[in-house]
């Protein structure tokens, strides 16, 4: 069967002040086919596609759909055009219904009663249709991340989109769901859609996509049949010359050395029996029992929601516990203050970086000494040093490799990738006993990530301890010691590097309980 | 940035409203440039307007840091007015009870009790901030009304001078006076304390660790409180000083112009503090300097109704353009 | 007896009308993101311009259609700096507040003279709605009030109507909760934005419009007395609902009338004090209700289409 091609980009550019994201690229969809959009973080890939799908506007370059240039100034022209997009960070009204949702932005039959019946059925054919069942009913903020991804799916799909954009689908998805969505764009194919599949996960394109591009720095660097290259070629394709991939951890293939308990006394930080309930009185963390040593690393794995970022607060001190206990190198610090612990060998790195650890009107170096403002060497607890600010700043812009104009420069001026380098290198900078870093090299490219992995391991080495909450698996995978997989606000199991496997760990995931798993898991008394 | 290259938006900004309000006072029939001149130059013909000017310039610098102190932490406090007026309650209560006393015990006691009057009329919407998380604006400017009752009844009631035509206080005692810096025309040593308190806010905010958490706070709360910042102790931190401040302009109405407590005094100082303090983009080293340009302006406006009966609304707006044309300046910066 | 109380729940129904419109105004500019702090400004200019356009025109309407019209401008200028621009919202209203505040009284004083007796303008008459208004106890309470009056409940019902069983008002209610969604789904915030506070602007000149032409029948510097910031308050407690509001309006409207009756009467306590008595009844009324309001989620921020997410 003659494959057309359906969608053409070409040669498109775009610019954002002095940062070329997008330098002449060109992309080519065929019909029926899941075309892989790969590259590190910063390459380019959503840019791209969010042109394509009108969020931005391209400042030179065409698109041709079916053969015919089409000019698109915003997504109505685009959903116009049958494409749709599924983004990264699902854009929903969280108090309005399913429903309403994906209605949201249509022509209604009764615009000026809004009795929604015909539109209810509509829906319900499609959710059989495609596999995507939720009920229309629930209010948005009620949902996981999985049933939203499937609205966010769902949307698409109402308006007969014969283009889907998919962007990092499966961030947020246990292994079995990857899955599932898989299945489920296959049916998409058979249908008689066209998938583009954003990702920067080498393993996920390569098991699903038919074709895959690779875009480096906003510029296109190959596209192949999956069939036609091996993942060797793919790898290079995504870093380019300059990185060191035998030496890298990303793409490291042997086996680490184990972590080595038995050399070790007692665990830096403890956590018993931690319970944690919510304001609006839900328990977020239930019974929890954690140990990190010095000289290890704990990747704590999870679906999103499931309390990572609960413990992370607890666990730093932002927010206090409903009952249990800390336990910070034998001592009890439980009732301690978040400024106590940031100032007592503490280091956090948050999840949410914008808005939970930056501050964009302050300059670059008022930001460094976020939470460290009381202490030496930046202050003397009365007034701050700003000689010495400056000068250390000056060294971890360098250190760090932070695009910025300098330590006076303001925060706000930074891109995403570099807000990211100004939260690692004040969480790094400390020499902290105890970090906890979440998500800590989300938006960052591979060799910026590799470099992340390095200071880790330095930690390792120095017998520090880090705590590591993350939903890339891969990552976790890459260089925890062991890793604890948390659910419902429980920590379900504990797996040792060596019975590190992904199918496992997706299963307690899920919350799967150990009970008839042939493998040994601990759980801490 | 060289400060002439930084301050050039601000002098664009001013040239932009005097040509702007130029051509709508050429439209309504008077003469532009005499209009201008009156303005602009009234401070410093003669050194009776360069005193007025040094007057208007205390409650105006203190009013600004009123509302730029707060707004260092994020925080909008429109009660600059209820705040001096609460401080000159408080000063003329002091300088009426203990009237008396010797001018060393006595002068503090005004002072003080303008100062802590006006905290404590910042305290309540910081308390109900902390507590309810009830908006400040909402708070600051209710208690602007229940100031000005409040002085009605302090006029009217049993502190009152049956002798005068409009509702006021018996004097203080004398011992509460400002001493004199210059006798005729009269300026009182309150600005010294002025100049000094602006110096102090200034290198709190820069220097301290206070000063630096109060800006974390005001620049991303979140982000500060995660970060071992007590947010929410700043808002009442920066609202109660923000009080203080304002209080001790009353004070000094009180203690060095009027001598006493006289309802109608505070004008519209409420709204050029904060002018001046949006115009200075909450920067508190600059508010000093804006505060003597808008002081300038407003001697010059009444000197411009007097002689020549254009309205002193009209510098005003002015003045409201001027804040314009900055904000506009920033957002052409970005561009 | 039996008549003091319908002359009060009379006038209470008179007195919340600046209260509903200037609620009503707020509440609209706010489901779309858009915070007004410049109420006190706009409602002192739809005074003074309505009050001068009626004075010389002759015409109450005139007066009123004109100061809507004022309000219009400041919403359209409050959207152009807040939403193109993409400036400050609270700073841009607190710019705006001072401009009205300055304006109000420059008007007058340019087209009037300043003058010792201010001139006068008759003031807007009930309408009794025939037979309803003769139903005893309610109806003179209910159906014999001026035009604005009716105008004012018609509205809020207008928009509870609108916002919330039409599809445009879905897709207004999705732009004050989560812009960049509804901007996906091809719907035109900006748009929005704008339509949602120019008429909001125009509600609230009315209300100012309100104040010469049934109180005083003149127009006074100051004369909102802090209405326009109650206004705010209001739309919290109304947890920015128009029914909600509605509602809440007669409870602020019964308290000022109720201070200004018992100041009448009289009593032990100072009067000033019984002045206070509104302001005071907001800030209790605010501390039981902030802490639950449901507030439009994006409120207060503007949206950039193209700001680099992270």
């Amino acid at each position: 069967m003659e494959n057309k091609t359906i969608l053409e980009l070409k040669n498109v550019r775009k610019v954002f002040g002095q940062i070329v994201a997008l330098d002449s690229v060109s992309f080519a969809l065929k019909r029926g086919e899941i075309h892989g959009l790969l590259g590190g973080n910063g390459a380019g890939k959503t840019t791209l596609m969010n042109i394509l799908y009108g969020l931005y506007r391209k400042d030179e370059g065409e698109i041709l759909l079916r053969d015919q240039a089409v000019s698109i100034e915003g997504p109505r022209d685009a959903i116009n055009q049958g494409i749709g997009m599924v983004h990264q960070h699902f854009l929903q009204i969280s108090n309005f219904t399913v429903l309403e949702n994906i209605i949201l932005g249509t022509d209604v039959k009764n615009k000026y009663t809004m009795k929604l019946e015909d539109e209810v059925v509509k829906v319900k054919e499609l959710c059989q249709r495609f596999g995507l069942n939720v009920d229309l009913n629930d209010v948005m903020s009620t949902l996981p991340v999985g049933a939203r991804q499937k609205v966010e799916i769902l949307k698409a799909l109402y308006r007969g989109v014969d283009i889907l954009i998919l962007d990092e689908p499966t961030t947020n998805l246990t292994p079995q769901e990857v899955d599932a969505l898989f299945e489920s764009l296959r049916v998409m194919v058979n249908e008689g859609l066209s998938i583009v599949f954003i990702t920067h996960k080498l393993r996920e394109v390569l098991s699903v996509c038919d074709r895959i591009t690779v875009l480096r720095e906003g510029k296109n660097i190959t596209t192949l049949d999956r069939k036609d290259a091996s993942e060797e070629v793919f790898v290079r394709a995504m870093v380019g010359e300059k990185m060191d991939i035998e030496n890298s951890i990303y793409f490291a293939t042997e086996e680490r050395q184990v972590f080595d308990r038995t050399s070790v006394e007692a665990p830096k930080l403890k956590l018993e029996n931690v319970n944690l309930i919510s304001q609006d009185g839900v328990q977020r963390l239930k019974d929890l029992n954690l140990e990190v040593f010095g000289g290890e690393i704990v990747g704590i794995a999870g679906v999103a929601g499931n309390g990572q970022r609960e413990l992370a607060e607890v666990v730093t001190g932002v927010v206090p516990v409903s009952s249990g206990k800390k336990i910070y190198m034998g001592d009890d610090v439980t009732s301690k203050t978040n400024e106590d612990l940031l100032s007592s060998g503490f280091s956090y790195i948050p999840e949410d970086r914008l808005s939970d650890g930056f501050l964009p009107k302050a300059t670059v170096a008022q930001n460094l000494i976020l939470g460290q403002h009381r202490i030496k060497p930046y202050s003397d607890g009365r007034f701050i040093n700003w000689k010495t600010v400056y000068a250390e700043t000056t060294k971890n812009i360098k250190e760090y490799n932070i695009k910025t104009n300098g330590p006076g420069d303001v925060g706000g001026n930074l891109s995403g990738g570099n807000i990211q380098r100004v939260l690692i290198a004040r969480a790094f900078s400390m020499d902290s006993q105890v970090m906890v870093a979440h998500n800590p090299t989300r938006g960052l490219d591979i060799p910026s990530m590799d470099f992340v992995y390095q200071k880790m391991l330095a930690r390792r080495e120095a017998q520090m301890a880090t705590l590591l909450i993350s939903e890339d698996l891969d990552e976790l995978m890459r260089i925890s010691d062991r890793i604890a997989v948390i659910y419902r606000g429980e920590i379900l199991g504990v797996l040792e590097r060596s019975e590190f496997d992904k199918y496992a760990i997706g299963r307690l995931m899920s919350g799967i309980s150990p009970e008839n798993q042939p493998s040994k898991e601990k759980t801490l008394p | 940035m060289t400060i002439v290259k930084k301050s050039l938006p601000y002098l664009l900004a001013v040239v932009a409203s005097f040509v702007a309000a130029g051509i709508f006072i050429a439209l309504m029939g008077f003469d532009v440039f005499k209009a201008y001149q009156t303005i602009l130059f009234t401070s410093f013909r003669t050194p009776n307007g360069f005193i007025q000017t040094l007057l208007k310039f205390v409650p105006l610098l203190l009013l600004a840091l009123a509302f730029t102190i707060p707004l260092t932490a994020g925080k909008f406090n429109i009660g600059g007015e209820g705040q001096m007026m609460a401080g000159g309650i408080g000063a003329a209560a002091m300088g009426i009870m203990f009237a008396d006393l010797p001018a060393i015990i006595l002068l503090p006691l005004v002072i003080l009790g303008g100062v802590v009057a006006g905290a404590l009329w910042g305290l309540v919407p910081a308390w109900l901030l902390y507590k309810f998380n009830i908006n400040e604006i909402l708070t600051t400017v209710l208690f602007n009304f229940i100031a000005l009752f409040l002085i009605d009844y302090v006029c009217t009631g049993p502190w009152r001078d049956p002798a005068a035509g409009h509702p006021t206080t018996v004097l203080i005692g004398r011992g509460g006076w400002l001493p004199m810096l210059v006798n005729n025309p009269p300026l009182h040593s309150g600005i010294i304390l002025a100049v000094l308190v602006a110096i102090g806010v200034y290198i709190y905010t820069s220097r301290t660790t206070g000063g630096y958490e109060l800006i974390a706070t005001g620049a991303n709360p979140r982000a500060a409180g995660v970060f071992g910042i007590k947010t929410r102790r700043m808002f009442v931190l920066s609202l109660v000083l923000g009080g203080a401040v304002a209080g001790l302009a009353g004070a000094f109405e009180v203690a060095g112009n009027q001598h006493r407590l006289i309802e109608g005094m505070q004008s519209n100082f409420l709204q050029l503090g904060m002018i001046i303090g949006l115009i200075s983009r909450g920067n508190n080293g600059a508010v000093p300097f804006v505060a003597f340009l808008i002081a300038v302006l407003e001697v010059g406006a009444s000197a411009m109704q007097r002689t020549m009966m254009i309205p002193v609304e009209v510098v005003f707006i002015v003045e409201a353009l001027i804040l314009l044309f900055v904000l506009l300046s920033d957002v052409v910066r970005r561009k | 007896m039996d008549t003091t109380i319908i002359d009060f729940l009379r006038l209470v129904l008179l007195s919340m009308v600046p209260f509903v419109l200037a609620g009503q105004g707020t509440m609209l500019g706010g489901r779309t993101g858009v915070f007004n702090v410049a109420q006190e400004g706009m409602m002192l200019v739809g005074a003074s311009v309505g009050f001068l356009v009626s004075y010389y025109s002759g015409s109450i309407f005139l007066g009123v259609i004109v100061a809507m019209l004022s309000g219009a401008l400041f919403g359209l200028a409050l959207a152009y700096f807040t939403t193109s621009l993409k400036m400050n919202q609270f700073v841009i209203g607190l710019a705006l507040f001072f401009i009205g505040l300055g304006v109000s009284t420059l008007l007058p004083k340019l087209i009037l003279g300043i003058t010792l007796t201010p001139p006068l303008i008759p003031t807007l008459k009930g309408i009794p709605i025939p037979l309803l208004s003769q139903i005893p106890f309610i109806g003179p309470i209910l159906f014999n009030q001026n035009i604005l009056v009716y105008v004012s409940v018609l509205v809020s019902i207008g928009l509870w109507y609108f916002l919330f069983r039409t599809q445009k008002g879905l897709e207004l209610r999705s732009v004050g909760e989560y812009p960049m969604t509804a901007d996906s789904l091809g719907i035109n915030t900006t748009k929005m934005r704008y339509w949602s506070t120019i008429i909001g602007g125009m509600l609230i000149g009315m209300a100012g419009a309100y104040l010469p032409m049934v109180y005083a029948g003149t127009f006074t510097e100051g004369m909102t007395m802090g209405r326009g910031w109650l206004a705010i308050a209001l739309t919290f407690f109304g947890g920015w609902s128009p029914l909600p509001i509605l509602y809440g309006s007669l409870f602020f409207s019964a308290v000022e009338v109720l201070a200004f009756r018992v100041q009448v009467i009289g009593s032990f306590l100072p009067y000033q004090i019984l002045q206070m008595f509104p302001y005071i009844a907001t800030i209790l009324v605010m501390i039981f209700t902030f802490k639950r309001a449901r507030v439009p989620a994006f409120l207060g921020n503007n949206y950039d289409r193209e700001k680099r997410s992270l």
